[in-house]
């Protein structure tokens, strides 16, 4: 759009928007690495006077956070593995073939993605509770796939349709199963957009807080999200250590973004270098 | 393409379809059944229904989110909308200016809320402090304890956290406009805000439908910040009806009135959808005439 002379109220807004999406982001940064007496000062400090990691020492090595940590790793790597897997399959099925009832099986993945997840918590919980899931990791891993799966089948159908079908035809004609092109020729061609999809599939996990927060009340499973929770409601609430806990429990996904942001680039001009 | 061997599609699509339909349709039809039995399972009509619809916290916490789902609706559309057109202009920045404004959206939910109840903190809380040193206010505030206050304070940080997501796709539809539009209105002696009000927002009404409808699901299926932040309080003024529901299973045990209001929101959800759904194809029509 060209120049004029309001140019300048389009940089004010600009800055006014940066710092409200940012503030709350660097104030808790700035908290985390404030000693306690500090935090709560009246009137506060805005930059650190004693720089200090103590509200870190303290979640690291005298509360559950680092057990939460694990148990939030293993659940959302479990969640997306088995939902790469599973939508690999399905995406490839509604990709490469034609069968009665396509259409309305697709739409039914879309629109299962609308639905309210506390409308079904109450007959989830009895299910696992009979399956005795309640509290396990396979229990969580195995709602999550709610979140999940549609979502990957989704994302992976559009990628694997952007993959030219002659490359398979030929392999067809060597005798080549379909599992095999799926595994051996698609999935590789399809990598930038896997990606992408485990990505997402891996924060959307991590960040999940209400099939946590009913099916995971022991200390052994909890996640992340829960315990942040927990943290937050106690009585005499230690604001440094929860802001601690809180830059711990972001940094994941702050990393896979920027990271899948470069990776997204290098795919893109890979691609167009090729092409 | 080879369509031979039919068949093997349902083969490459029965893992899924077998795990969403045990883990969606099963439980769907058994909060059905949950919500016209009792907890020996006899049949007892709309019983459950008339108790758990006749008390006084569902009409507060159906009022309750009413207000806090559709005023973060209405002010994520009207900040997302703002921010996707300044982020079309060019200017220098723009691209970090793109990656900060994401930040909120990327932020887990969880995070936000503890943040935001730091920031809103009584005594030791940064936005007290400030409007205290602007003279805006002359007491601190509670912002999440005060009746009056909960539900706007509550609307600004579910705005913050989610203006992101509307800006990215309001600005993903407006990059799809022919630079020649631009052009024909300009030499027309058009200015911005003609362009913003002939040319964007027209482009825009399909797009804000349904990012409104996306809202609308995530709102009543948004537990998240309200539960980490007030759990409903003070006195129920933030008891939206997904927390209610939380409540009547897990902390009163009580699965069949639970399943009943699930189900009486699952309708109502579905209603809304069908009616929005309906009419923006219709103006969709209108407009393509």
């Amino acid at each position: 759009m060209t120049k004029n002379k309001y140019s300048w109220v389009t940089y004010l807004l600009a800055l006014i928007f940066s710092c409200a999406a940012l503030f709350p982001f660097l104030w808790m940064a700035l908290s985390s690495v404030k000693p306690l007496r500090e935090l709560y000062s009246v009137p506060p400090t805005w930059l650190p006077q004693n720089f200090s990691m103590e509200n870190y020492t303290n979640v690291l090595f005298n509360s559950n956070i680092p057990r939460y940590f694990l148990n939030s790793v293993i659940i959302s790597v479990g969640a997306t593995a088995i939902s790469i897997f599973l939508a690999a399959l399905a995406a490839y099925g509604f990709a490469r073939f034609n069968f009665r009832g396509k259409s309305g099986l697709q739409a039914s993945i879309l629109i299962s993605q609308l639905l309210p997840t506390a409308t079904i918590l109450v007959p989830l919980y009895i299910i696992l509770g009979h399956l005795g899931l309640i509290n396990t990791y396979a229990g969580l891993i195995l709602v999550y796939l709610i979140h999940t799966l549609p979502l990957c089948i989704w994302m992976l159908i559009g990628y694997f349709r952007s993959i030219p079908y002659e490359i398979e035809e030929a392999a067809l004609v060597d005798g080549a199963s379909r599992l095999t092109i799926l595994f051996r020729i698609v999935l590789p061609l399809a990598v930038p957009g896997i990606v992408s999809t485990v990505v997402y599939c891996f924060v959307s996990t991590w960040n999940e807080f209400i099939f946590a927060l009913v099916f995971a009340t022991d200390s052994r499973v909890k996640t992340l999200p829960i315990g942040l929770a927990e943290f937050t409601s106690e009585f005499n609430t230690d604001w440094g250590a929860v802001m601690a806990a809180s830059m711990v429990m972001t940094l994941p996904v702050v990393i896979l973004f920027f990271g899948i942001q470069k990776l997204f680039v290098g795919g893109l001009t890979a691609g167009a270098a090729k092409g | 393409m080879n369509f031979r061997k039919l068949n093997q599609g349902y083969l490459f699509i029965f893992p899924a379809m077998f795990v969403l339909g045990i883990m969606i349709l099963y439980p769907l039809i058994d909060t059905a059944i949950l919500s016209f039995t009792d907890d020996s399972g006899a049949f007892v009509g709309t019983k459950n229904f008339t108790s758990v619809l006749s008390s006084r916290t569902t009409s507060l916490a159906t009022y309750n989110s009413v207000y806090y789902v559709g005023g973060s609706i209405i002010l994520n559309l009207l900040v997302g909308t703002f921010a996707g057109i300044l982020l079309d202009r060019k200017f220098v920045g723009r691209g970090m200016v793109r990656s900060i404004l994401l930040i909120p959206w990327v932020v887990p939910g969880i995070v936000a809320a503890t943040t935001w109840a730091w920031m809103f903190h009584y005594e030791f809380g940064i936005i007290n402090y400030g409007l205290q040193s602007l003279n805006i206010i002359s007491q601190p505030v509670g912002w999440l304890t005060s009746a009056d206050l909960v539900k706007p304070s509550l609307i600004a940080v579910e705005v913050w956290k989610t203006f992101p997501f509307v800006a990215l796709m309001v600005l993903a539809a407006l990059q799809g406009i022919p630079e020649t539009l631009y052009e024909a209105a300009r030499i027309d002696g058009a200015r911005f805000y003609h362009e913003v009000r002939y040319i964007m927002l027209p482009h825009l009404f399909g797009v804000l439908a349904s990012v409104a409808l996306l809202l609308l699901i995530w709102g009543m299926s948004g537990i998240t910040l309200i539960y980490a932040m007030t759990a409903g309080g003070p006195a129920n003024r933030s008891l939206i009806l997904p927390i209610q529901i939380f409540k009547e299973a897990f902390e009163s045990f009580d699965f069949n009135r639970a399943a009943a209001l699930s189900l009486v929101l699952f309708v109502g959800l579905f209603v809304v959808i069908v009616i929005q759904v309906g009419l923006s194809h219709r103006s969709q029509e209108v407009a393509d005439d």
